[in-house]
């Protein structure tokens, strides 16, 4: 269990920091972003495999966490909190529920006179997409709270 | 007490400033508080709209004499974090140390000239990023091997249509087929096909405008906010779009 939330960690920061690279983060945050991303996705690998926690509230308690941290790592390192903290976010995307969505679809169009698959498709693209959506609605919320919670914080990061 | 022309000239330095922000995507409050925070270390006042595509700022000194009114368009330029951090530092800087504008100037060129990260590194860095994405959905080695190399073909596509400044939605469309069609490639090797088309497509995610968008309807800046995540959302059925065909060539293999 722990060699897997160590892999699982590991994994999410290449993949934060990789996906952060495509908004040119100033290069200092780079590690932290890294970070974030291992921490947020390693809690919620956790929260969902050990304690059977659904994989929205799981994302929304990860992303929480990752806006107290960023609350920290900003002020180090002088990046205001989205910029730390949406790359971070980022590989917690629901991607299979995304991709189960669209294919659903897909196939419901393809099977629109067949009486018994068309609802199983239908119902099988609603419910991916309510998963998705409801998903990443939270995730961009936790960590936007923080926003919120701590302006005063959350607006003199970059205070040198 | 600022001369006319004095306040123009702060004027168009500061519509620059806070256009450069809006475009390199940063959310709108950010914008407005960097701004104001400028014009109060000169003893001035900004009352600015933001809309999507251009600001109408209206720059006065203390007592409302003087004023100026700016109307700019907001340059197509792509996100750029270290703009983002860089220049809320320099707005704290001039709050804090009294900058001139000549000074002021001079930094924001400094940050504007700031090299990008090469080309071939980002790339490269994207498709390791998709690649573990792929190994956390569970795919197995093949898998993660054809997301490596399919995310850094797509993605290096994406930026060359970008260059030629060919029409976002076309961009995010193709640039979805050509990945998750080169992907399905693992359905001739034995590898978790699935999954490696499912997450081939997704280093496109609009993450940035879409969390924007969220933080600026929460504040009140609806109408902005709302358009940064129907451009988003549309960008996403672009995706799904040109997933969707690859799929439809796949799809009995990939049941």
């Amino acid at each position: 269990m722990i060699v897997e939330i160590i892999m699982d960690g590991l994994l999410a920061a290449i993949a934060g920091i990789g996906f952060g690279a495509i908004s040119h983060p100033p290069r200092r945050a780079y590690l932290y972003i890294g970070i974030l991303a291992a921490l947020g996705h390693s809690l919620r690998y956790f929260l969902m495999h050990a304690l059977q926690v659904d994989i929205a509230a799981a994302s929304f308690c990860a992303s929480i966490v990752i806006g107290l941290f960023t609350l920290w790592f900003g002020r180090i390192t002088y990046c205001p909190m989205t910029v730390l903290y949406i790359p971070a976010l980022l590989p917690m995307v629901p991607g299979m529920y995304a991709y189960k969505t669209v294919f659903g679809l897909m196939m419901f169009m393809q099977h629109l006179k067949d009486e018994v698959m068309a609802p199983k498709y239908l119902m099988e693209t609603f419910s991916n997409a309510v998963v998705t959506v409801s998903t990443v609605f939270l995730l961009a919320l936790g960590a936007t709270l923080m926003i919120f919670i701590f302006p005063k914080r959350a607006y003199s990061m970059t205070r040198k | 007490m600022k001369s006319a022309e004095e306040i123009k000239d702060f004027t168009r330095f500061i519509a620059d400033y806070a256009t450069s922000l809006l475009g390199s995507g940063v959310h709108t409050s950010r914008v407005l508080r960097n701004s104001n925070r400028i014009a109060t270390s000169m003893g001035l006042q900004i009352h600015m709209t933001t809309f999507q595509k251009s600001i109408i700022m209206t720059v006065a000194d203390a007592d409302g004499t003087q004023v100026h009114t700016e109307v700019l368009e907001i340059p197509g330029m792509p996100i750029s974090f270290e703009y983002n951090s860089e220049l809320s530092s320099l707005s704290w800087e001039a709050f804090d140390k009294h900058l001139t504008l000549d000074e002021l100037r001079l930094k924001y060129e400094e940050i504007k000239a700031m090299p990008r990260m090469k080309t071939w590194l980002l790339v490269l860095l994207v498709g390791f990023a998709n690649a573990s994405f792929c190994r956390l959905f569970g795919g197995d080695l093949g898998a993660v091997l054809i997301v490596f190399l399919t995310t850094m073909l797509g993605f290096f596509l994406r930026l060359q249509m970008q260059k030629r400044g060919l029409n976002h939605f076309i961009v995010f469309t193709t640039a979805a087929f050509v990945t998750s069609l080169t992907a399905s490639s693992a359905l001739l090797f034995d590898a978790t096909a699935e999954i490696a088309v499912a997450t081939s497509v997704l280093y496109l995610i609009p993450g940035v405008p879409l969390i924007n968008g969220v933080i600026d309807i929460l504040e009140g800046h609806t109408l902005i906010g709302v358009s940064r995540i129907i451009q988003a959302f549309l960008l996403v059925l672009c995706i799904a779009a040109g997933l969707s065909l690859s799929i439809f060539m796949f799809q009995n293999s990939l049941l």
